[in-house]
């Protein structure tokens, strides 16, 4: 009883210390977004100042309003979690139960886009995006984010299909739902919480993208991490405007994060328990 | 009714690769016949079953249900119905929506389902547990709305694939009688998975005998325990199996360990064979076969008597405990027309 106390304590010590590394710089930008410039400035840093919302009202309403660019950013991210979902879920249940030529070099060349550095990749994709009239385009930059979101949402979706006994698909062809109504009523229902991690996973990495965006975006297509960037100048930096763009673009992913943490959770472990098909 | 459900497998060969896992299978069953597929782990009795489902394919031979050949159907197209040894419930829906599943997906009127899903599931007594999820329900409850699941359509033919395995060993006992009841209230065409030949033994109209992917006998269970068709058989069914030792025809005795036992009838050609003997037909004598006691093992009812006769270790029933002990050396003798002969080349049975 005694160990299992103090295991609870250790636990618990660690946890708290890695909550504080990882909570420490988006509490200092919270601080820094609510403080003047002035007070940003301030060394040693003031712990105790005078709030105020005066940043936040000048990076939604000001002269430079990131609002254009969180609706770019929800666009961008949007339609390609959609379209990656789309596309994913059907060839993610193809690779992880039907037989067809070239499955597995298929299913390795999936697996081989994702080991290529993004940055090798950033000259080409601008040249075919040039030479299409793709490039500062929701189309183009869409169709980049796919080639990468579209291959690991695959990867990660194959292992939840082939998660589901083989049985159960097969107890439905003979119960006569047919290839398409088993996938509907019985594969799908039970690779929900596959699908809702993936989802998220796709929609965070589409959000959070930046190398990407700030190449191959312009004016029109700008998202938020790209315009975030432009209060960083060779004159100055306006840090408490910053922080603010950073607080406003940090707040979906972490919305998000609070709603599907149960899902999340579970999706991280999928597979580290056998017979997870009777959940 | 009775006249549907005819299911005839003619020369079925399944190749993996270069392993072929089935020689050539014919089988031939009658409308509403429990019809159990018997053999050990690898013997391709699941193999055929599935094959018969429409779940996998095959490389030569065809399927035929009631004349109509249905090899290149579907499994959704054979009107068949299967139990998993999985029982492979959706997790996802309550006993009702799984036992609903099958009619749903033939467009069944709601009112229908209503009825046929009450239906089945009082066949198999679950209709208290209808609003529960498969994971809230026992190992038994899962396998009855397995089951339910099954009948609830009334296919033409009933397929179970080791239905029971998963169950301990009394609920595996009470299942097998209802099971064997409800499938004769039904009379549905039945094939049956089992490598536990006693399950195959009291359940079975007639039993195929699966070995290395052949059929090694088909037949009535009385008539596989008292006439197996060749060694393999005979040292699989029966608990214990048949003993089997090697001896020699001479006229009308047959030597064995070096004794010869007269036994005043025609055993044919003189020569090697293979003799089969009950462990329950071995008695210990005054004179005859000698053998040194192994093992006492008390079962209370009856005592088995494990014993060496020269190499070999067979195995003696008695229904009273003799008055012997470990290491004991004795004699058995046994009743001429208890012997199994077989063939000590080819294994097969000599007609006697």
């Amino acid at each position: 009883m005694k160990a299992r106390a103090a295991r609870q304590l250790v636990l618990f010590a660690a946890a708290g210390l890695l909550l504080a590394v990882w909570a420490f710089p988006v509490l200092w930008g919270l601080l820094t977004s609510l403080k003047t410039e002035r007070d940003v400035l301030a060394y040693p840093p003031k712990v105790l100042f005078e709030p105020t919302l005066a940043n936040y009202r000048e990076v939604l309403f000001g002269a430079s309003s990131i609002l254009p660019n969180l609706a770019s950013s929800a666009i961008v991210a949007g339609l390609a979690t959609i379209l990656t979902m789309l596309f994913a879920v059907p060839a993610a249940y193809a690779l992880a139960r039907l037989e067809f030529p070239a499955k597995r070099t298929s299913g390795f060349y999936i697996l081989a886009t994702q080991m290529l550095p993004p940055v090798g990749l950033i000259i080409p994709y601008y040249l075919v995006l040039q030479r299409i009239g793709g490039l500062d385009t929701y189309a183009g930059l869409t169709a980049i984010y796919l080639t990468f979101s579209l291959p690991f949402a695959i990867w990660l979706m194959v292992s939840y299909f082939e998660d589901i006994p083989r049985e159960m698909e097969e107890a439905a062809l003979l119960d006569r739902a047919g290839r398409l109504r088993s996938l509907l009523y019985v594969i799908l229902p039970q690779v929900r919480g596959g699908i809702a991690v993936t989802t998220i996973f796709v929609f965070l990495n589409a959000w959070n993208e930046f190398l990407f965006a700030v190449v191959l975006g312009g004016n029109r297509v700008r998202p938020v991490t790209v315009a975030m960037f432009n209060f960083i100048s060779v004159e100055q930096t306006q840090w408490a405007r910053l922080a603010a763009a950073a607080m406003l673009a940090m707040a979906p992913v972490i919305l998000l994060g609070l709603i599907a943490q149960r899902h999340i959770v579970k999706g991280l472990t999928v597979g580290a328990v056998k017979g997870g098909g009777r959940r | 009714m009775s006249e549907l459900g005819r299911v005839t497998l003619s020369g079925i060969v399944k190749r993996h690769g270069t392993f072929t896992a089935l020689h050539g299978i014919d089988l031939e069953i009658a409308p509403g016949e429990f019809f159990v597929l018997l053999g050990p782990s690898g013997s391709g009795k699941t193999t055929t079953l599935r094959i018969l489902a429409g779940l996998e394919p095959h490389d030569e031979g065809r399927v035929l249900q009631d004349g109509v050949d249905v090899t290149e159907r579907a499994p959704g197209e054979r009107d068949v119905a299967m139990v998993f040894q999985s029982y492979a419930l959706y997790p996802h829906m309550t006993v009702h929506d799984n036992i609903a599943f099958p009619l749903r997906m033939v467009g069944t009127a709601a009112g229908e389902i209503q009825t046929a899903v009450r239906d089945a599931a009082a066949k198999v007594h679950i209709e208290h547990l209808l609003d529960r999820r498969p994971g809230q329900l026992s190992g038994g409850q899962q396998q009855r709305c397995a089951l339910a699941r099954a009948i609830v359509r009334k296919p033409r033919l009933f397929l179970l694939d080791e239905p029971l395995s998963n169950l301990d060993a009394k609920l595996r006992v009470e299942t097998r009688v209802e099971l064997r009841k409800l499938q004769r209230a039904l009379n549905v065409t039945t094939v049956y998975v089992t490598h536990d030949q006693e399950e195959a033994m009291t359940l079975a109209d007639r039993i195929a005998v699966f070995m290395e992917g052949r059929i090694a006998q088909v037949g009535r269970p009385g008539d596989i325990y008292s006439r197996p068709a060749s060694v393999v058989v005979a040292g699989f069914i029966g608990s214990p199996p048949m003993n089997l030792l090697a001896a020699e025809v001479q006229g009308n005795a047959l030597v064995v360990a070096g004794v010869t036992v007269p036994l005043h009838r025609d055993l044919g050609p003189t020569g090697p064979v293979t003799l089969g003997l009950r462990a329950g037909a071995l008695k210990i004598a005054d004179s005859g076969i000698p053998a040194r006691i192994y093992l006492v093992e008390d079962l209370g009812d009856a005592t088995i008597l494990d014993l060496h006769v020269g190499d070999h270790l067979i195995k003696m029933r008695a229904e009273r405990r003799p008055d012997v002990r470990e290491g004991d050396e004795i004699k058995l003798a046994f009743a001429p027309d208890a012997i199994h002969l077989f063939d000590s080349v080819s294994g097969s049975r000599r007609a006697l």
